[in-house]
């Protein structure tokens, strides 16, 4: 919670020196400081401020592509791309050679897209999507990494998810776990009744 | 390995340093850190320039050449995307993403090397 206050803080010092780029509105909240941006020039101050006090509160709750969640986000993009792209390098040069391999190099690239994504966004459907594309490449990497050790006479091929991702630094393996810690504290508040 | 991956090791490791550091200070983004991050992107179009008048002068890549590029076009990305998503928050939360472009880079400009060679 240091940290949405830290967030919240910022961005009403920076609001004026943020690029329009962010006005397209990733968070809630970018748009909020654009807003109290634009109303504290035009309006009395007190507009200003009420907006920039009110706004964050409400998407602050259910949002997870803050603080260090950001760092989380990035990291998870980075190995859609490169799942992704060594998923379609293999299946469009060599399918033949180990079809499961292969499309399970595919399953882990769709993963950590749908993981991507979901993060990124606000709400509570997207919560649950996280939770499940988390919780997949959890199982994910365990089992292929495990299968990679004791059966690698049917698993000499590499994924990204093979020897539990050593082949990157054992982040795929690192990745789920602080996922599932990252997910746990910015769970959605209880449904009101 | 060639002078282009120990420019982009140099570089690289140089500007996850600052940017790391900088986060761990509770810093948010500023000209430094951006500065660091802006150094890795030149090294890699420096490496992008290279190889293009390498390939042009009669030099074969090894490996499968459209594997190199698309790494390199990635590679080039990655700092500009970095930037973008750093600056929509500026939270020292901010430096470690931007902390995790040079290492990245560094990476796939080893694995650049191994395809050219």
């Amino acid at each position: 919670m240091e940290e949405a206050e830290n967030v919240n803080a910022k961005s009403s010092q920076d609001g004026a020196s943020t690029p329009a780029g962010s006005a397209s509105g990733i968070t809630g909240a970018a748009d909020a400081r654009q807003a109290a941006a634009g109303s504290a020039e035009t309006a009395p101050a007190e507009t200003g401020r009420a907006v920039t006090g009110a706004a964050p509160t409400a998407p602050a709750t259910d949002t997870r592509n803050t603080g260090p969640g950001r760092l989380l986000i990035a990291v998870y993009a980075v190995f859609a791309i490169s799942a992704t792209a060594r998923a379609g390098y293999q299946i469009l040069t060599k399918f033949s050679e180990a079809p499961l391999a292969y499309l399970l190099s595919a399953f882990a690239a769709a993963v950590y897209v749908v993981a991507t994504v979901s993060l990124a966004k606000p709400g509570r459907t997207a919560f649950k999507v996280s939770v499940a594309a988390v919780l997949v490449e959890l199982v994910g990497v365990l089992v292929v990494g495990a299968l990679s050790v004791f059966d690698s006479v049917n698993f000499p091929h590499e994924t990204v998810w093979s020897l539990f991702g050593r082949g990157y630094g054992f982040i795929p393996l690192l990745l789920p776990v602080l996922g599932l810690i990252w997910l746990y504290r910015r769970r959605p508040a209880p449904r009101q009744h | 390995m060639d002078a282009y991956f120990y420019i982009i090791l140099v570089v690289g490791l140089l500007s996850s340093i600052i940017c790391a550091a900088a986060g761990i200070l509770k810093k948010a983004p500023n000209d430094t850190t951006m500065l660091s991050v802006a150094a890795v992107e030149l090294a890699l179009l420096v490496y992008l320039v290279g190889s293009i008048v390498r390939v042009a002068s009669g030099e074969r890549i090894a490996g499968e050449s459209w594997e190199f590029w698309g790494y390199l076009a990635t590679a080039l990305i990655l700092p500009i995307g970095a930037v973008y998503w750093s600056i929509l928050e500026r939270t020292r939360w901010s430096n470690f993403v931007l902390a995790a472009v040079g290492v990245t880079a560094l990476v796939m400009a080893a694995r650049m090397n191994q395809i050219w060679y």
